[in-house]
């Protein structure tokens, strides 16, 4: 796995819109692997004249926001914030997802009706709804947020998981997997899971995409985690000064955009580099 | 191509029924009836442990706006059936829904019912107008990227795409409000048309369109790059079809090819995608509806979650995942009498 | 369509004004330069929340508050400075043991269904209404008695004690006269009449779509002639208050009350030439931020630990830059409008002082530990507007810089008044609240011992208990005696400062911002939440 893992990411780099969108994720990446160090106060730090603009006080060089606090560390720590609420979402829901599809794919019956049917409720109640339902009633914090965002996208995991499960269950090496006594939970996990891991890939750099974007939407709406500088955050402190200083929105914005359209870029470029594996095995 | 909501239903039409006939046709539709009912009561029960999880009820947020006194609040309680334990309070409300009766919202002062009418309408009209557009324009830019693949145009339009699909809608509707209201005052900002105008017949549907100009807009762009790039994949697809290669064979020009005999096999995917947005579209309007102060489903939800309105929060979820439901089973009727397949072969 | 009214009741009024506070027509700027009243047009104006009733003698909820007085009138009416004026009561008399008042009631006037208005009416909303269902009604009105309705057009009010804050409650916002032959005999909470009033005010209700708008018609009938100017008043409910500031920078909306933009967009559209701010009329409401400290913490029972906490934070910091210099750093548990009885002298002060805080905490037994923390707090903002929770991240980075290590947790409303008030588990909380038109009705159950109530929201959540301040808070109650009670008050400020369980912040300064093409929105002690009788709009 590691020796294809690593050719997959020498494909994606060969790749032009897998080149664009890993080297901003790479930037982001080092943005929030360095805020700690460059700087070290954190980025609440009160430490200039509110509402500085950019360009203006070269110890600010792109300005301060309301309070007085430095844009650019807020933008490093909000990188860390960001990228950290998106991964874990889609981890979460990565796993969820693939053991619901998993099971209701390879049992079927009446065990994949009830998954089913859970996931169809799930996927009914519009999920940004749902997810500003459960932020609001358990308390805005960044693992409520992680938690919420994740119940509201795995339903499109599962199913995903559970197409493939349905139809490779059906497969030669699968049926002399159960000839041979070979237990469930090893044809699910060794066998049948890495036959599918492709869609799964692809569709996680959309995960944490749309995660990312979910949390800058409910900070928006007031349900960010306030102890933690997030771009959401960032943004919906700047926006009531939308109109005397713009770019406390449009810098988070900017960033915000920028990832989830590389993430984006990613998730393309995986598609084109996976797709092809996946044809060849099948034939 | 990345399909950001890849989730088509298993119901597409290798699994779906062809050409059925109309007993078996009548047996689908009670299954699938009877799913749907056990998904709404799915919904129903999850979100009103969801809600009664919550510490506080409505008295609690009623007290904290107006100053209550301890009696008058065990009054209320008392009142509204709060003092009750929850799953008895969840019996009564299954069975009032069993009666079509949603209830009643005392933050409103209101029978929910009488409270969804008025909204419904609003969060609707935004959903499918925004659905229209976007699958529209959507196809319509996709359709022509895959007509020119490689070629700048393609570029073009996938990068506009991109861009679409990575600005959060909010976003855009405040770059909107600041373009065309605050500098060039040509839409208004908040509404769903102008109140007490006593506007009737065209001029009240254009006051509409015009107060819902912006809405759309930043509602649809997310969705206009998902119909694009999946219009554009699916054309890409069809185009290698042998069918396609007969028309061109027959002499058809490239336009009529591409429109009339391509696009129509291309659209199927992207009706089901429709069915599949419209749950996406309610969540999205919330945002939408309160930067314009719109009073739709979504942001009622909102507002009831924060009120500890139980009553009128399920009815919204209800209500809203029962048009999701019908929608879906519309499309999957839709399919089963036009299976493409047929024509195809 | 200009019309002529009669000026001479306005020119003695405001004469009556320049005497009775500092707050003339010179404060108001060239931009108001002026103009005949005229009447018609239609006023447009965003706000949020929307009401959950139209009737605000059985919600105090803000929504209600603001739309109850153009369709109801109160016995009474203030004038700046809290001096009383005739409305629905033309004259007044109060016995000389305080016990009994006298109210002379207006001949002809009608309910907006044309019944008359009577005495009857007075003393039912009262005795049936007010003391039973208003939420502050029940203890301002606690001691009333009765009310004797000798004729049509006398109502006499009999106290069993003497009732000084009581005389400041009796207006049109407070305490609205509702109609007995809509109300009586039926229940109070479920009248259909609560969603379609029935009032004798300026303004009649026209449409009312929940949630999303109302739009209120003059009442031809008014029974003052000539009144109001306005002929429509569109009151649209819009949830987010970027979008009201636009609405009302684009032209959409001519005119925002209450604080209901961002304060940012106040003070800049009052910069423009085009629109203009109004400060004056929120003495009926003061309002502040304030910090409690949770007294059964044993941390925080420190008195020293208090005093550092207070000399780490700036509250005139607070004032300017989450405030936007809409306010006054808190000094006292009172508010600065609480003109008669605000008093900063021989009251401790805590200046900002990160050196003093270090060097009290140190004293009271809690040295910074191995990574720079002395100890944990939580700290709950109240999740209405947004400058609590803004101000919250200036108070964890401050005390942080003490070794306070704070966590700030936001909660929806409910969550919110249910940890505080209810469980009990805050350590900080950080809230915006009304002071009251007079310190009995608003201030007193933030430090009165009688009012720790765990239940009831916006109650002592200090825990604050003492003896000297509950004497000197109930000799106030009943104090009819002017400068004994300013003492009474004087003293409990003293106190109050000296112990600290609640740390004032901002005296908040309510603004209003209108178009200059809107006039006359304040012309009293109430502001906009008067009727708006003389608001006129240019064409």
């Amino acid at each position: 796995m590691s020796t294809s893992g690593h050719s997959v990411f020498r494909r994606l780099l060969r790749h032009p819109s897998g080149l664009v969108g890993l080297l901003i994720i790479a930037l982001v990446v080092l943005m929030s692997a360095s805020a700690g160090f460059i700087f070290p106060e954190g980025p609440w730090v009160l430490g200039g004249r509110p509402r500085t603009w950019p360009g203006v006080d070269p110890a600010f060089p792109l300005g301060t926001d309301a309070l007085g606090r430095d844009m650019v560390a807020a933008l490093f720590y909000g990188a860390r914030v960001s990228l950290a609420v998106g991964a874990a979402a889609a981890l979460v829901s990565l796993v969820i997802g693939t053991l619901v599809g998993a099971i209701a794919g390879y049992y079927g019956g009446w065990l994949d009706d009830v998954l089913m049917r859970l996931t169809d409720a799930m996927q009914t109640i519009p999920s940004f709804l749902a997810a500003i339902a459960i932020v609001g009633v358990v308390g805005a914090s960044l693992s409520t947020i992680i938690i919420a965002i994740a119940v509201v996208s795995w339903p499109m995991i599962a199913r995903l998981v559970r197409a493939d499960f349905l139809r490779l269950r059906t497969y030669d090496f699968v049926q002399s997997c159960k000839i041979i006594g070979m237990s469930d939970l090893r044809i699910i996990f060794g066998q049948i899971l890495p036959n599918c891991l492709a869609p799964i890939i692809v569709s996680s750099s959309v995960l944490v995409a749309t995660a990312i974007i979910t949390e800058a939407s409910l900070a928006f709406l007031g349900l960010g985690d306030p102890n933690v500088m997030s771009w959401g955050t960032i943004l919906s402190t700047g926006r009531p000064e939308l109109r005397s200083g713009w770019y406390m929105t449009a810098f988070p914005a900017v960033a915000l955009v920028l990832t989830v359209l590389a993430l984006n870029l990613i998730g393309d470029a995986l598609n084109d580099v996976l797709n092809p594996r996946l044809k060849e095995r099948k034939s | 191509m990345t399909t950001p909501a890849p989730s088509l239903p298993e119901q597409t039409p290798q699994t779906g029924p062809r050409k059925v006939p109309s007993r078996a046709m009548l047996r689908y539709i009670l299954r699938r009836l009877s799913q749907a009912i056990l998904v709404m009561l799915l919904v129903v029960i999850g979100s009103f442990f969801l809600i009664k999880m919550a510490p506080g009820d409505f008295v609690d947020t009623l007290a904290g706006t107006s100053d209550l006194t301890a009696e008058q609040m065990a009054n209320l309680r008392a009142r509204y059936g709060l003092d009750q334990p929850v799953p008895v309070q969840l019996m009564y409300y299954i069975a009032r829904l069993a009666t079509l009766d949603l209830g009643y919202s005392p933050f409103n002062n209101a029978p929910v019912l009488d409270i969804l009418v008025k909204r419904w309408p609003v969060t609707a009209i935004l959903v499918v107008t925004s659905v229209s557009i976007s699958m529209v324009v959507g196809t319509l830019l996709g359709v022509m990227a895959a007509r020119f693949s490689g070629k700048p145009v393609d570029l073009g339009i996938s990068i506009l795409m991109l861009l679409f699909y990575a600005t959060p809608n909010f976003i855009i509707a405040v770059i909107l409000i600041l373009i065309f209201s605050i500098k060039m005052n040509v839409f208004p900002i908040a509404g769903f048309a102008t109140i007490a105008s006593g506007y009737t017949g065209w001029e009240y549907i254009r006051d509409v369109a015009w107060h819902l100009a912006m809405p759309v807009t930043a509602l649809c762009t997310f969705f206009i790059a998902i119909y694009g790039r999946i219009g554009r994949a699916a054309m890409l697809e069809v185009l290698t079809l042998d069918y396609i290669r007969t028309a061109r064979g027959k002499g058809l020009t490239e336009r009529r090819v591409i429109y009339v005999h391509a696009l129509r096999n291309a659209l199927l995917p992207l009706v089901t995608m429709a069915g599949l947005q419209v749950s996406a579209l309610v969540g999205g309007a919330v945002l939408i509806e309160t930067i314009f102060g719109l009073n739709g489903m979504g942001r009622t939800a909102f507002d009831a979650v924060f009120q500890r309105d139980t009553n009128l929060l399920l009815g919204v979820l209800f209500v809203s995942s029962l048009s999701v439901v019908v929608v879906n089973f519309i499309i999957d009727l839709l399919y089963m009498v036009l299976d493409p397949r047929v024509e195809i072969k | 369509m200009t019309q002529k009214f009669p000026t001479v009741g306005r020119r003695s009024f405001l004469a009556g004004l320049a005497a009775s506070t500092a707050l003339p027509l010179i404060a108001m700027p060239g931009k108001l330069w002026a103009q005949e009243p005229r009447a018609g047009g239609t006023l447009r104006t965003p706000a949020w929340p929307a009401p959950s009733v139209l009737n605000s003698a059985i919600s105090t909820a803000g929504p209600e508050t603001f739309l109850g007085p153009k369709m109801f009138d109160g016995l009474l009416a203030y004038d700046f400075g809290m001096v009383a004026k005739p409305q629905l009561a033309t004259d007044w008399q109060m016995s000389d043991d305080g016990l009994r008042i006298t109210f002379n009631l207006r001949e002809g006037v009608t309910w907006h269904d044309g019944e008359p208005f009577t005495a009857h009416d007075v003393a039912f909303t009262f005795m049936e209404v007010l003391k039973v269902h208003h939420g502050r009604g029940r203890t301002t009105f606690g001691d009333l008695l009765a009310v004797e309705t000798p004729d049509d057009l006398t109502a006499i009010f009999v106290l069993e004690t003497p009732n000084p804050a009581m005389m400041r409650a009796l207006d049109s916002r407070e305490s609205p006269i509702l109609p007995a032959h809509i109300y009586e005999g039926t229940d109070i909470l479920d009248n259909p009449a609560n969603t379609a009033p029935i009032g004798t005010g300026p303004f009649k209700l026209a449409e009312y779509e929940i949630g999303s708008y109302v739009v209120l018609v003059k009442n031809p009938d008014y029974w003052e002639e000539g009144y109001p100017l306005l002929d429509r008043m569109v009151i649209q409910y819009v949830p987010d208050s970027a979008t009201r500031a636009a609405m009302l920078e684009s032209g959409q909306a001519d005119a925002v009350f209450l604080n209901m933009i961002p304060a940012q967009d106040i003070v800049r559209l009052d910069e423009q030439p085009d629109f203009t701010m109004d400060t004056r009329g929120f003495e009926g409401m003061p309002s502040a931020q304030q910090m409690d400290f949770n007294l059964d913490n044993p941390i925080l029972a420190n008195v020293m630990v208090r005093h550092a906490i207070a000399h780490a934070i700036d509250p005139e910091w607070i004032t300017q830059n989450v405030w936007y210099g809409l306010g006054t750093a808190g000094k006292t548990p009172l508010h600065v409008d609480q003109v008669e009885y605000y008093t900063t002298e021989g009251v401790p002060e805590y200046p900002y002082d990160l050196d003093r805080a270090n060097e009290l905490l140190d004293e009271a037994g809690y040295p910074r530990g191995d990574n720079g923390t002395r100890f944990e707090l939580m700290l709950d903002p109240s999740p209405w507007g947004t400058e609590s929770i803004t101000a919250s991240a200036y108070v964890r980075e401050q005390l942080r810089q003490v070794g306070i290590d704070v966590t700030v947790r936001t909660q929806d409303f409910g969550v919110f008044v249910t940890t505080v008030w209810t469980d009990r588990a805050h350590d900080l909380v950080l809230y915006t609240v009304n002071l009251g038109v007079d310190p009995t009705i608003g201030t007193q159950r933030f430090y009165w011992s009688e009012s720790y109530r765990p239940g009831s929201a916006f109650t002592n959540g200090a825990h604050y208990m003492n003896p000297e301040v509950d004497a000197l808070l109930e000799a106030a109650q009943v104090e009819t005696d002017p400068q004994a009670r300013r003492d009474q008050y004087a003293e409990f400020q003293r106190i109050v400062m000296r112990d600290l369980p609640v740390m004032p912040i901002t005296n908040i300064h309510g603004a209003n911002i209108a178009s200059t093409r809107v006039h006359d929105h304040t012309v009293d002690a109430l502001g906009v939440l008067g009727g708006f009788t003389r608001l006129w709009i240019e064409e």
